[in-house]
């Protein structure tokens, strides 16, 4: 599963640790998540796609819709 | 919180054990107990490395524990276990081959399991768990 928290988190000027402490994690969870090496819970996935106004599957894409899944902000 | 603070004061008494311990003078060129009290001194810098990264999280307004740490705690542990499943095999294998004794052996598989453990977590820290 790819993810797009880095570009997002870029395009908000955030750093890890702002991001990591406005969604209630460790800083090390958003490094290990930029870094594909893990998947979120649900839950987890839940907020921080809530916290950048996006539905769940436009930040975190399956292998196979990486390249094709459109940035849609939630409705 | 408090768990850091249990972490920190269980290892200053398995240090303070293991100095009276070497104070009896057990570590007097005995190969096995130097590596041994190695071992102790493992899991201690472990568990005091565990419990500062918890106290600079708590620092820094994060929290001491989370889903990722969590996560690699349990997939550690298991890891771990299954591991030393053949520990005690070999340690099983061994036992019929050398002179050591009984409580020897046990504690060699104890601090085993101990080693293991450590490197089944830097294991899953250093590569991640993409399809947990």
């Amino acid at each position: 599963m790819h993810n797009r928290i880095k570009e997002l988190r870029a395009g908000r000027d955030l750093s890890q640790l702002e991001l990591a402490q406005k969604v209630g994690v460790r800083r090390e969870t958003i490094v290990f998540l930029e870094k594909g090496k893990y998947n979120p819970s649900l839950r987890l996935a839940h907020v921080i796609a809530k916290y950048f106004g996006l539905a769940i599957e436009s930040v975190f894409l399956f292998a196979d819709e990486a390249d094709t899944a459109p940035a849609e902000p939630a409705a | 919180m408090k768990r850091t603070v249990l972490m920190f004061v269980i290892s200053a008494l398995v240090l303070a054990t293991l100095g009276l311990w070497a104070l009896k003078g057990h570590l007097a060129g005995n190969i096995l107990e130097i590596v041994q009290a190695g071992i102790v001194l493992l899991v201690v810098g472990f568990a005091v490395f565990l419990g500062l990264s918890r106290l600079r999280s708590h620092r820094l307004g994060e929290p001491g524990e989370d889903e990722l740490s969590k996560t690699v705690m349990t997939k550690a542990s298991s890891l771990a276990y299954y591991v030393s499943i053949y520990l005690w095999l070999f340690v099983m294998y061994i036992s019929d081959k050398t002179t050591l004794e009984a409580h020897t052996l046990v504690g060699a598989g104890i601090a085993g399991m101990a080693v293991v453990f450590v490197l089944c977590w830097l294991g899953v820290k250093l590569f991640g768990m993409k399809n947990a």
